[in-house]
């Protein structure tokens, strides 16, 4: 029980320290002012993930049903899709 | 007199279905579910946001290319971070209350909650830069989604701060336990979507271009 | 009836229904005056019957809501009513001064009326809905707050419910914004600016407090559905509500001079105004179906029902059609208002009050429900109403449509009035639908006066 609960506190530390990682990334992305697709594309592949780590570890949404789970991860799909078409539209 | 609105009928029938709010299953959404109805307005609410100002940029490239580099890329990752310690220290609130630690549960979101003053504070002097230089939402459409973006936003953090001050008092004075806790899910539903919300909104208005 | 100061409310909600049919009557003269233009005319012009039908919607309503509030506050409260005097002396003075101001709309020119009644003291006349004389305003104000003062006196000496917290605040909403009809500044601008304060908080705002709390009552009565369970999806509905609605304020701020902001702000937040409608017909099915007892009051039921469904369509569904500034840029102040207006205002407002006053009405007679024959008497009318408003909502939206094409979008735009001879056909069949309504309307009356075996309480 108690090694169990360790785990689990490690393993948010874990996330934790994942997002940390992801955000300074896309800090640093921003500071050297890198632009074009690629980095746009770089730059929404991190954030969906991240936010998906949001949804699933910290709000404790791997332990649900498929419905809900597909609702946001669907919903990270369609918003960062569309901004993905969106900046795609603006290139030309 | 008092029993009038609820009329002893048999019981048997009413327990499973009646409530889809509380009597819990496994795979359910964590917290009350009355929360998550919010939580997926306000998502969709934000996406459309979210979206709009892609395709508003799209029209017009050069100008939220250049007002975007007048925003301070700087105070925005640092709320990142600050947001997403404070989603952390909710976690931990939430491991805590599932054994039954009301006082530790207290603790990890009396940190979270200091954490949304800190972002408050951030974004206030943010906001104060921006209007000092007489930026308002009617100065282009670049400031207008930033600012309604932030700022709406920003009124989350408030509310969602609110919900936490209500939750570590009543974790205080040990109104959760480790068979009860559906409050404090829900108020770190919540938190966390204004987390994700954010970490969204920080790199499209703040870094992409 | 539990409490007999609860009895107060049955002047109100015969006065409600006398007023209704008034409003329709005006309705069908106006309906009229479109195809026909000089029906009527000089006895009663079309901005004369437009102010009466509009006005008596308005105090109908009200004359609704305050009875339903005395009827169903002392029974969420658990005691009597804080002064029924005080509620009676209130229905005389408003009804007096609803019938005075409507004969004064009738008999004197507008003009005169506005200088009889003080309005160079203080220029509150002349727009659209707020067209009372000063002292009919004064008296609405003070109508309003001596509602207030009894239920909320009521409220606290007794028991304090989620209900009577929501149906009070909808009340004190309903009195604050109301004084902005006092301001009336030269500003044009800021005049449709407050003036919205007014017309689109009540009906898009506070009202929907209103309407949340009468149908939480009734579906609590007539299902046995526990409390709590009712009460929490009344707090996230009203809550929603609130943050589309007021926000949402900003759909009448396109392109008025107002800054540009209000295209988006208002867009996305309107847009999101039938998601509230949408849970309130959700929640009213998912208690039916939950329901814990047999009400004998089928009829009541019904209402709740069509309330919660028409609601959805006449304010969410038409409201959504032509809330997007862009779509809005062509469909403004076009018939399409005209149909959601119509069916919105039908579909939650009239509506919600015909549901408590199914309700309470038998009960304030004496018994738990009408007998057999008049309940179905009551359902035809029902339908008959239900089904013709949603037919007169389609004309309506058939007679925007190709008024937007024809005056806006096509190659060579005709002019207003050309616009208004080409749709016609739209204005007769809505006059058609509109008597439909009326027989239905004049069943439900008769439905009162049924004969029959009717159900004892239980």
């Amino acid at each position: 029980m108690q090694n169990s609960q360790l785990q689990s506190n490690l393993f948010s530390t874990i996330i934790w320290l994942l997002l940390f990682v992801l955000t300074v990334t896309t800090f640093s992305i921003g500071e050297a002012g890198i632009s074009g697709k690629a980095a746009m594309l770089a730059l929404l592949a991190i954030t969906m993930i991240k936010s998906q780590v949001v949804a699933n570890y910290f709000m404790g949404l791997r332990k649900t049903r498929l419905l809900w789970r597909g609702i946001m991860l669907g919903y990270f799909l369609i918003v960062g899709g569309l901004i993905a078409l969106a900046y795609m539209m603006a290139l030309k | 007199m008092k029993t009038h609105d609820t009329i002893p009928v048999t019981t048997s029938v009413v327990q499973s279905d009646m409530d889809v709010s509380m009597g819990k299953n496994e795979g359910d959404l964590p917290g009350d579910f009355a929360i998550w109805i919010f939580i997926f307005a306000e998502m969709l609410a934000f996406g459309v946001l979210f979206v709009a100002y892609a395709f508003s940029r799209a029209k017009n490239v050069e100008l939220f290319n250049v007002s975007q580099l007048t925003l301070s890329r700087t105070s925005g990752a640092i709320n990142t971070l600050v947001l997403i310690t404070s989603s952390y220290f909710v976690v931990r609130g939430v491991a805590a209350i599932k054994r039954g630690f009301s006082t530790q549960c207290a603790y990890w979101l009396t940190g979270a909650f200091l954490l949304g003053g800190v972002f408050v504070s951030i974004k206030l002097v943010e906001f104060n830069a921006k209007f000092d230089a007489g930026i308002t939402m009617s100065t282009n459409d670049f400031y207008m989604f930033y600012l309604s973006l932030t700022f709406f936003h920003f009124m989350h953090v408030l509310m969602g701060m609110v919900i936490l001050a209500c939750i570590i008092v009543k974790a205080r004075h040990g109104g959760y336990s480790a068979q009860d806790h559906a409050g404090v899910e829900t108020g770190a539903s919540f938190w966390h979507m204004v987390d994700f919300l954010w970490i969204i909104l920080f790199p499209l208005v703040y870094i992409i271009r | 009836m539990k409490y007999t100061s609860q009895a107060v409310a049955k002047p109100y909600f015969i006065a409600a229904i006398a007023l209704f049919l008034g409003q329709i009557l005006f309705g069908l003269i106006m309906g009229l005056q479109y195809v026909v233009g000089d029906f009527l005319f000089p006895a009663i012009p079309f901005n004369v019957a437009r102010m009466v039908h509009t006005n008596l919607l308005i105090v109908w309503l009200l004359f609704g809501f305050m009875g339903a509030s005395y009827y169903l506050i002392p029974e969420e409260s658990e005691t009597e009513l804080f002064s029924p005097k005080l509620a009676i002396l209130t229905f005389w003075i408003f009804l007096v001064a609803g019938a005075a101001t409507i004969l004064g709309y009738l008999l004197v020119p507008y003009a005169a009326l506005a200088k009889m009644t003080g309005n160079d003291l203080l220029n509150t006349m002349g727009r659209e809905f707020l067209e009372q004389p000063l002292p009919t305003k004064v008296g609405i104000v003070l109508v309003a707050l001596s509602w207030l003062f009894n239920i909320v006196m009521t409220v606290l000496k007794g028991r304090k419910t989620t209900i009577s917290l929501v149906l009070s605040l909808g009340m004190l909403g309903l009195a604050a914004f109301f004084l902005f009809s006092f301001y009336n500044p030269v500003n044009l601008v800021k005049d449709k600016f407050y003036w919205w304060w007014v017309v689109h908080l009540w009906v898009e705002g506070v009202w929907e407090l209103i309407l949340g709390a009468l149908l939480a009552f009734v579906l609590i009565k007539v299902t046995g559905v526990d409390r709590e369970v009712i009460e929490k999806w009344l707090y996230v509905i009203i809550t929603m509500t609130l943050v589309t609605g007021i926000i949402g304020t900003g759909h009448h701020y396109y392109w008025i001079g107002t800054p540009a902001y209000w295209q988006w702000w208002g867009s996305i937040f309107s847009a999101l105004e039938p998601i509230p409608f949408f849970m309130m017909t959700v929640f009213a099915f998912n208690m039916v179906n939950k329901r814990r007892r047999e009400h004998p009051n089928k009829a009541a039921v019904l209402w709740a029902l069509g309330t919660s469904v028409m609601a959805f369509l006449g304010a969410g569904l038409w409201g959504f059609l032509h809330t997007l500034a862009p779509v809005n840029y062509y469909a403004h102040g076009t018939q399409l208002t005209a149909a959601h207006g119509h069916l919105a205002f039908y579909g939650a407002y009239a509506l919600v009050v015909l549901t408590i006053i199914s309700y309470a009405m038998p009960i304030l007679r004496g018994r738990a429900a009408n007998p057999e024959r008049a309940q179905i008497m009551e359902m035809w009318s029902f339908w008959l109403m239900t089904i013709s408003m949603f037919f007169i909502a389609l004309f309506l939206t058939g007679a925007g449509i190709v008024q937007i094409w024809l005056q806006r979008i096509s190659a060579a735009p005709l002019s207003f009035m050309a616009v208004q001879d080409q749709i016609s056909i739209f204005y007769w069949a809505r006059e058609g639908a509109g008597l439909v309504f009326l027989i239905g309307l004049v069943l439900y009356i008769c439905s009162f006066f049924v004969k029959g075996q009717s159900h004892a309480f239980e």
